[in-house]
């Protein structure tokens, strides 16, 4: 039977991707596999005026993303999976691609549509694109 | 023009701004100075003396918190390479500017020193956001590249001193002056802090404050700059603004909020989008020269030191942003510079914050995996600079 080892969830807060992470979370409750997860900073400033400048804005999402990540450990936990998360800065695309990589992720799952900044946007729908891009199987909620 | 229609323009331009800057990820002070550009050229917007004023004080807190993001542990660290790579980043521009300002474009002698001195600059800030998204900040190169930075910075400070220095005996007063502030502000800072702080009135902000303006003061009588004081006193305290977080954030909420704006604002306003189009040509040479320059000085160097990422090193120490456009600014309110010289300097500098950046994050990336990381810790506050480095937040 097919079936998936290493699940990687993209998280950003949105409402597509709690809706990505309940699915995740049932499909590794289901193949008993592996969930990770990962957050990607993508609204740095670019081009900074002030080494602050980055350094506030960069405590700023993560505590954003502190928040967003203890909520969905919590909920894969009452779930009884453990989830593994993971925050880094750059472009939602590429870091996500990198990680999948690195980590030799089986299944990738997305929601729909993410908090994707206009800089993020100019590079094309980030589900979409990470579609065509994920050395892996992709599952994009809705 | 009328004070308060002026305020009322200059506050929703950087009401629009920040909205700009979050939506779009973009610096706060690329997008104040594009708007400066639409208020002056389009708005009819002209600054008034009291934004002359904020707009100075602006450049002189830039100045401050540039001094105080220094890492004098990193640069201890990589003093070498860094005293080589950051030594040749700054001359190496900053001479094949001024002569090709002064003996080809006819500048006259100080326009071309402004000229050199605005693009010699790296941008520490423009090149700290670019590490922190690809995860390089505490990888050798990364380390490298911000002690470059840091010893770029402080030539850029030495020399924009020099050039606005007019010998005579009350300069001897500014020095002798800014020595004594420099030695003093640190033992002073500390039970300021002790007795003063954490207080909604904030005294040690005012502090700092007051010591800024002591430092204009000084300079203004003493007929130079206090551009380089300014940048040593961030350097001496430091160690306390990093050990005080936060003072460090209301020091920065204040400036971005209230301070800074005025300065981009005023800079964006004073580039003329004729002069720019008129004068398009110099802008491209110029621009390559610095690039140039970069390249012609840096590479051989950054290859020595960082063989696998030289080009990526290159490309960065080729950003400019800030010290540019202060230089630019200093330089136009001196009377050193006119508008026509302001708006190609102005726009070459945000062009070398956006283009050399562009093409080393797209083409020249370091593989990660190869560079050797020292640390991966979650929300660990990594060096001196707060950098808070790519997070492993493993919860299990």
């Amino acid at each position: 039977m097919f079936r998936f080892n290493k699940i990687l969830v993209a998280i950003d807060g949105s409402e597509g991707a709690k809706k990505a992470l309940r699915v995740a979370v049932e499909l590794a409750k289901r193949f008993d596999a592996e969930i990770h997860s990962i957050s990607v900073e993508e609204d740095l400033p670019h081009y900074a005026a002030t080494v602050g400048e980055v350094v506030e804005a960069k405590h700023e999402r993560n505590a954003y993303f502190d928040k967003v990540n203890q909520e969905s450990v919590e909920f894969a936990a009452k779930e009884g999976v453990t989830l593994r998360t993971k925050v880094v800065a750059g472009h939602e695309v590429e870091k996500t691609v990198n990680y999948i990589n690195e980590r030799k992720f089986d299944l990738l799952v997305i929601g729909f549509m993410g908090h994707s900044k206009v800089f993020g946007r100019i590079w094309g729908s980030t589900s979409q694109t990470l579609t065509r891009l994920a050395p892996c199987t992709v599952m994009v909620v809705k | 023009m009328d004070n308060t229609y002026v305020a009322l323009i200059m506050g929703l331009l950087i009401l629009v701004a920040s909205f700009i800057s979050v939506e779009a990820a973009i610096s706060v002070a690329i997008i104040e100075i594009a708007m400066g550009v639409i208020g002056g050229n389009f708005l009819g917007l002209q600054s008034t003396p009291w934004i002359d004023f904020l707009a100075g004080f602006g450049g002189i807190l830039l100045t401050f918190l540039a001094g105080a993001e220094t890492d004098p542990q990193l640069m201890k660290e990589k003093f070498k390479e860094s005293f080589l790579i950051g030594g040749i980043s700054f001359l190496a521009p900053f001479l094949l500017t001024f002569a090709y300002c002064y003996w080809v474009a006819g500048w006259s002698f100080k326009a071309a020193e402004i000229a050199g001195t605005a693009l010699s600059t790296t941008s520490l800030a423009v090149v700290y956001a670019v590490l922190v998204e690809t995860g390089l900040t505490e990888t050798k190169i990364g380390k490298i590249i911000m002690a470059s930075c840091f010893v770029t910075d402080f030539g850029t400070a030495l020399l924009l001193s020099l050039l606005f220095a007019e010998e005579n005996w009350l300069t001897l007063v500014f020095v002798f002056g800014s020595v004594v502030i420099i030695f003093l502000s640190p033992k002073v800072m500390s039970p300021i802090l002790k007795r003063y702080g954490n207080r909604v009135i904030e005294p040690e902000i005012k502090f700092l404050f007051f010591l800024l303006f002591l430092f204009m003061y000084l300079g203004k009588i003493g007929a130079s700059h206090a551009v380089l004081p300014v940048f040593i006193l961030g350097l001496v305290l430091s160690n306390a603004l990093r050990s005080n977080r936060d003072l460090q954030r209301k020091l920065r909420v204040i400036a971005f909020a209230m301070i800074t704006p005025f300065f981009f604002i005023k800079g964006g306003m004073n580039v003329s989008l004729k002069e720019v189009y008129a004068n398009f040509g110099i802008l491209l040479v110029l621009f390559g020269v610095k690039m140039g320059a970069k390249v012609i000085g840096v590479y051989p160097i950054a290859k020595k030191y960082i063989p696998k990422s030289a080009t990526y090193a290159t490309l960065l120490m080729s950003t400019g942003l800030t010290f540019g456009t202060i230089s630019s600014l200093y330089g136009l309110s001196a009377g050193f510079i006119n508008a026509s010289q302001f708006s190609v300097l102005v726009t070459v500098v945000i062009l070398t914050a956006i283009v050399p950046t562009f093409i080393a994050q797209r083409w020249f990336q370091p593989n990660l995996v190869e560079e050797s990381r020292v640390s991966v810790d979650p929300v660990k506050e990594l060096s001196a600079l707060n950098v808070i480095e790519q997070r492993e937040g493993e919860n299990v």
